[in-house]
């Protein structure tokens, strides 16, 4: 709080003190009072009015530069009630009781929601649970009946897991609460299953999967790199080249302080106008229009999971020729000791 | 013929999911009684179970637990739930394996077979028509010669020998193929098996796959 800007703000009482100080003066001048006691009225007036607004600025100064200091440190701003000491004047008060009144306001409104989104989130496990016992069930009636429609009704099947599988895992990836554990996952194991889970869509446009160094093991939770590394095969087999037979090439590399997995196609690569945006919500690009029908969705959630994991993703490409996505995991010292 | 015992509160699965097991070979059993899931679990003497973690009364994992304390046949966890949790805590209770639904039944019936194979423990030395399966080494002997077949070219040849006398289709050996981590495409499937063909005809047997035409092959 700055002087000149406080006594801006006193400016009314300034004017009604200086009014009064004339009035003074003129029934003083007019009572004939000696003029040694009209200053000693003066002064003593001068004195009272500047001890008065000293104390009044200091003690409001002190109070809301406080207030401004841990203002601009909190990252959660509406937590600043709970950083204040109530203060000694009046005006003062009424705004630190305010502030308390709205903030348990805001807290219970926010609970709220929260217990909203969480109902929603648990039923959406909920409801992906129940709905893979049809689709399971399903399968192995297409199965067991198998004639030419047998494996049309399993590639319907798998679409509608892998858009089941979707929700469920945007679902656990706006969450806050932890339900993934981290432990040692191998490679190889996860990439088989991924590869297994797209076996078919893979040979009906006949791609190629080749994969290199996968005997390394990182600190991950399986099932979810399981689903993330699915993400991006569909996207791998959905973006091809036509007439180029499609090669996905799966290889770790490791680094004294990570592990790297590289996740690289021969498809179509990505313009390089949207390669910074295609992580983003939402984003669809130059690809999601013209090619098949894209939600935006994918690759988002993948960085999603991603960084509640604490891996980081990186997309490179050159359009027309590849694209190489690029997972870091972290090692971690501490599990490897034990 | 083994026996299989299914544990699975879905009616519409159960049903499937034991004519799947009953077209493949095995003995299909299923638990109905949910309230007494632990004695009729044990009283079955099944040599395998196939297990649904989301059953009424005692879930999957508790019931594993119990029956482990008394028995311990091999038990595959089959469940629609994604969590690694789930996984890690149906292993650490002795599952020996965990197969997440929707299924491909094909992968499904390997994974079977492969925990069978493992329970039964003992390397037999499997033949066919005279010839010694030696798996560890990857080859085929009638006693004199030897002839060692590729890893893509032995399972093949085992998955169709543990089916021996019916129709294996192309999709299922690529299953078979693809679960041990060799991700051949449908020409190399091709080559493997007339490679194969040729090979077991060096050792005497001709004519050993025969191809069925728009369904697959078949064993002799």
């Amino acid at each position: 709080m700055k002087l000149w800007d406080y006594l801006k703000d006193r400016l009314w009482f300034f004017f009604i003190a200086a009014v009064s100080l004339g009035l003074m003066l003129l029934f003083l001048t007019a009572f004939r009072v000696s003029g040694q006691l009209t200053a000693t009225i003066c002064v003593i007036f001068g004195f009272f009015l500047i001890a008065e607004e000293t104390a009044g600025f200091l003690r409001k100064k002190r109070f809301y530069d406080d207030m401004q200091g841990k203002l601009d440190g909190l990252d959660k701003k509406y937590l600043i009630h709970e950083m204040l000491k109530k203060p000694s004047f009046l005006d003062g008060q009424i705004l630190f009781d305010a502030l308390c009144e709205a903030n348990k306001s805001m807290c219970e409104n926010v609970a709220e929601y929260k217990r909203t989104a969480d109902d929603f989130r648990e039923f959406i496990e909920m409801w992906v649970h129940e709905i893979k016992l049809p689709v399971a069930s399903l399968q192995l009636m297409a199965h067991n009946h198998s004639d030419e429609l047998g494996e049309k009704f399993q590639e319907q099947l798998r679409r509608i897991d892998g858009y089941t599988d979707q929700v469920l895992y945007y679902a656990r990836s706006e969450n806050a609460e932890k339900d993934y554990i981290i432990k040692e996952t191998p490679l190889r194991r996860t990439v088989a299953n991924v590869a297994l889970k797209n076996r078919e869509s893979a040979q009906l446009c006949g791609a190629f999967i080749e994969t290199e160094g996968l005997d390394l093991s990182v600190m991950t939770d399986g099932k979810w790199l399981e689903f993330m590394l699915g993400q991006l095969m569909a996207n791998s087999l959905k973006y091809t080249v036509e007439g180029r037979e499609p090669v996905i090439r799966i290889s770790a590399e490791e680094l004294p302080d990570r592990v790297l997995l590289h996740f690289r196609d021969n498809g179509t690569g990505i313009p390089e106008a949207d390669l910074p945006r295609i992580f983003d919500k939402s984003f669809t690009g130059e690809n999601g229009r013209s090619y098949a029908k894209s939600t935006g969705m994918g690759l988002y959630i993948v960085r999603s999971l991603c960084e509640r994991l604490g891996h980081s993703i990186t997309a490179s490409s050159v359009k027309g020729e590849y694209t190489e996505f690029t997972i870091a995991f972290a090692k971690n010292q501490f599990y490897k000791m034990i | 013929m083994s026996k299989i015992y299914i544990v699975e509160d879905d009616r519409s699965i159960r049903e499937e999911l034991a004519e799947l097991l009953r077209n493949s070979g095995y003995e299909a059993e299923c638990l109905m009684d949910f309230a007494n899931s632990r004695a009729e679990v044990l009283s079955a003497k099944a040599d395998l179970i196939l297990m649904d973690i989301n059953i009424p009364n005692l879930n999957g994992e508790q019931l594993l637990k119990e029956i482990r304390k008394e028995t311990d046949t091999p038990v595959i966890m089959v469940t629609s739930r994604t969590f690694e949790t789930d996984e890690v805590l149906s292993m650490s209770y002795g599952a020996d394996d965990y197969i997440t639904k929707p299924y491909n039944p094909t992968i499904l019936l390997l994974r079977i077979s492969a925990v069978l194979k493992r329970s039964a423990a003992t390397a037999s030395v499997q033949t066919y028509n005279g010839l010694q399966v030696n798996d560890a080494k990857g080859s085929l002997s009638d006693g004199g010669r030897e002839m060692t077949l590729t890893k893509n070219e032995m399972i093949i040849f085992r998955f169709m020998l543990d089916r021996k006398g019916s129709i294996v289709t192309r999709d299922e050996l690529m299953t078979a193929l693809w679960d041990n981590d060799e991700f051949v495409n449908d020409n190399a499937l091709t080559v493997n098996i007339s490679r194969l063909r040729s090979k077991l005809a060096e050792l005497g047997c001709e004519e050993a796959v025969e191809t069925r035409k728009k369904q697959g092959y078949i064993l002799r």
